[in-house]
């Protein structure tokens, strides 16, 4: 969402200027040279229909409606583009370590495959949770045990700031061992 | 952790956001002020009325070089502000050199390239990272460092940090002559494969 965010921010900024432009262009032109008016937007026609409609017209309803919608959804968008850096402990005071959700659940992906008796396995990781679902021609219960415990050493192994929540399900798969 | 080395992670996006936020809440009132407007909340009479009043419109008459030039003055403003907005959000992040001496007659700089091209030489070199970027960001005055990591597998992240603080970080506050360079390092994780293959 961070990319939506970046793209819409001059977007928005250049809607802004553009307003500002033809406002100004169209104010100059109707006082200056009125037979020449106007000149960009066909604002009488706006300004006769603003005249004839009212408040409760059901276009200005719908289109208040539309107005409010695209509001709500580009607030969703600047609220949700928030980074999900997963932190790790800071080595030294001036130095920020950070990984991605992504790597992190690369690292895991690795750690849960090296399991001899998995045969699949998809993981998705943040900074509070670590979700792995795996396949095994074995008894997944004994399998669960298994990668639980390499995770939770994986886990260790890394400097994490704050440890994952680690949730692990195993189911059996058709096939032949 | 420091201000510095946490705001060096990734190129902020606080004043986008904000002005996003902003106008996402002015077109959400609006478009809420209108509705409850036209459904009568704010008088059944005043629903009734055409969108340009009758008043405004006799207001407007009444003072029409008043009006053209609230009208002229506040299109201007709206122009310097959406286009300000439109650059400093398209703007590259800044790629500051290091100011290593400010006297008159000899002022020092270092070029950004040759900082982070001998800090990625540093980084590469360290065991267990296959591949390094390293740039500066912030001011000349207040540099600080970027750095991605993209580890092998297997590799140690305490020990890679051990070799990032105790050499290449304390090289370049040496070649920078300053006790502390805020750095924010990114890891990338098994992000290649070792030498060994894991396949049997």
């Amino acid at each position: 969402m961070r990319f939506v965010l970046r793209l819409l921010s001059p977007v928005l900024g250049l809607l802004v200027a553009a307003v500002g432009l033809i406002t100004t262009i169209e104010v100059v032109t109707a006082w200056v040279a009125p037979a020449s008016s106007p000149l960009v937007v066909p604002w009488p026609t706006w300004q006769a229909a603003l005249l004839s409609s009212t408040w409760s017209s059901p276009v200005v309803r719908g289109v208040a409606i539309g107005v409010g919608v695209v509001g709500l959804l580009v607030l969703l968008v600047a609220l949700v583009a928030r980074r999900h850096d997963v932190r790790l402990t800071d080595p030294v005071p001036e130095v920020t370590v950070t990984t991605s959700p992504r790597s992190l659940a690369r690292a895991v992906g690795h750690e849960v495959r090296s399991h001899a008796d998995v045969v699949s396995a998809s993981v998705v990781a943040s900074s509070k949770k670590v979700v792995i679902k795996a396949g095994t021609l074995d008894a997944p219960d004994d399998v669960r045990a298994g990668v639980r415990e390499r995770v939770d050493e994986l886990l260790s192994r890394l400097p994490l700031a704050r440890r994952p929540r680690v949730s692990v399900s195993v189911a059996a798969t058709k096939g032949v061992k | 952790m420091s201000r510095r080395s946490r705001a060096a992670v990734a190129r902020s996006t606080a004043a986008d956001r904000s002005l996003v936020v902003l106008s996402g809440l002015v077109l959400l009132a609006a478009g809420v002020l209108v509705v409850l407007l036209g459904m009568g909340i704010f008088g059944v009479y005043r629903a009734q009325r055409p969108l340009i009043d009758p008043d405004v419109t006799a207001w407007i008459a009444a003072n029409a070089n008043l009006t053209r030039w609230i009208a002229i003055v506040g299109g201007i403003v709206l122009l310097v502000v959406g286009l300000t907005w439109a650059i400093r959000s398209l703007r590259p992040e800044a790629r500051p050199d290091v100011l290593l001496s400010e006297t008159p007659g000899q002022r020092l700089t270092v070029e950004h390239s040759a900082i982070a091209e001998a800090v990625r030489n540093d980084a590469e070199a360290i065991d267990g990272v296959s591949r390094a970027r390293v740039r500066l960001v912030g001011t000349e005055r207040r540099p600080a460092l970027r750095m991605t990591l993209w580890l092998v597998e297997d590799a140690d992240v305490r020990d890679v940090w051990a070799e990032v603080d105790g050499r290449v970080l304390a090289r370049a506050r040496q070649a920078f002559a300053v006790d502390a360079l805020p750095t924010a390092v990114r890891i990338e994780l098994d992000a290649a494969a070792t030498k060994t293959p894991r396949v049997l």
